[in-house]
């Protein structure tokens, strides 16, 4: 210790000892000075949890249904069945309602005579639309009604009867429809 | 030592800039996308409360199971005779058949009815419309019949009505 003092070495020695920290300091002032962290933080409360999952369920999107399925006679009868039963309940609930509202203009001796007045074409389309339905409706309730006994439940089982239905509902409808 | 530090992490900066720009377009499109072919309609995948909390359902009802399902069936099945039963007689002749028919073929309208709009118009998904419908519905069976019950009175009844309008 005395002999380098006495040499004056001291400075150099320091320097070599202090050296690769003050290296390391000034690296991490650069360092901290130009790089900033890319990812941030932020603090959340427990139930802002099912805000952000619910924002994350909105953006999934739904699986493709009914429309990706070729028409088929089991559920396009099936559609029908309910589209015809309810075009039949708005006739029955529309003329009730309108002979409840009006009972002088919606009375039976009105409505023939009206519809007596109407040329051939309309009265066979008009019965054609309604007789279609009506027969269709029928039997394919009958159908079902025996589908929920347990009858026919196979895919055999569906399509013949699927197909007596339709012949059942094209025959009648005509006959119907010549009445 | 420093200067190739500065350009090395001027580098990655920019790199990183540039993904991260890319990735948000990308994001930006991909959501859009979706957000347009999937519109959110009320009722979708949302947590009511928190994913802890049990799913609900109705409360259990014995007018609502099986009764119901059992009730529909006999309704329908009973319409088979009594349709075969209309083309046969006149409801003339027989007021009280004609009575039970009507009074038959609007609850079954409207058990068929309220089985479309619990489909189609659930409350679930359509929250305002789905109750007006379901009670403008009970509103209109009503009305019908009142109507039907007027008409058959008052009137020559439903089965006549249709037997003379088909041959008018």
């Amino acid at each position: 210790m005395l002999s380098t003092r006495a040499l004056g070495l001291a400075p150099s020695l320091r320097q070599a000892a202090f050296s690769p920290a003050r290296n390391h300091v000034l690296r991490n002032v650069i360092r901290s000075s130009i790089t900033k962290r890319s990812i941030q933080t932020q603090s959340l409360k427990p139930e802002d949890g099912t805000t952000i999952l619910n924002k994350q369920r909105l953006q999934r999107p739904s699986s493709p249904h009914f429309t990706i399925y070729e028409p088929q006679l089991t559920w396009v009868g099936s559609i029908f069945n309910r589209i015809t039963g309810v075009g039949l309940s708005f006739l029955l609930y529309g003329f009730s309602l309108a002979y409840l509202v009006a009972p002088g203009t919606f009375d039976s001796t009105h409505v023939i005579e009206f519809v007596g007045g109407l040329p051939d074409a309309v009265k066979y389309a008009g019965k054609f639309i309604l007789a279609l339905p009506f027969t269709f409706h029928s039997f394919n309730g009958i159908r079902h009604l025996l589908w929920d006994s347990g009858k026919f439940l196979t895919v055999k089982g569906a399509y013949s009867s699927g197909y007596a239905v339709l012949g059942a509902t094209a025959i009648s409808t005509i006959v119907l429809m010549f009445q | 030592m420093s200067s190739s530090l500065i350009l090395r992490s001027s580098l990655s900066k920019s790199i990183l800039k540039r993904s991260i720009f890319r990735s948000s377009m990308q994001g930006r499109f991909l959501r859009q996308a979706t957000s347009d072919r999937f519109a959110y309609v009320p009722g979708g995948p949302i947590y009511k409360g928190t994913v802890n909390d049990p799913t609900t359902f109705p409360p259990p009802s014995k007018t609502h199971g099986s009764y119901h399902w059992a009730f529909e069936r006999l309704l329908s099945a009973a319409l088979v005779p009594m349709t075969v039963t209309a083309f046969a007689t006149s409801g003339t002749n027989y007021p009280l058949f004609d009575g039970i028919l009507g009074l038959s073929l609007i609850i079954h309208s409207h058990i068929g009815f309220d089985s479309s709009i619990v489909d189609y118009l659930h409350p679930r998904k359509f929250p305002v419309i789905g109750p007006i419908i379901r009670w403008t519905l009970r509103a209109a069976t009503v009305g019908t019949m009142v109507g039907v019950y007027q008409f058959n009175t008052n009137d020559i009844g439903l089965t006549e009505l249709i037997a003379k309008v088909w041959t008018a």
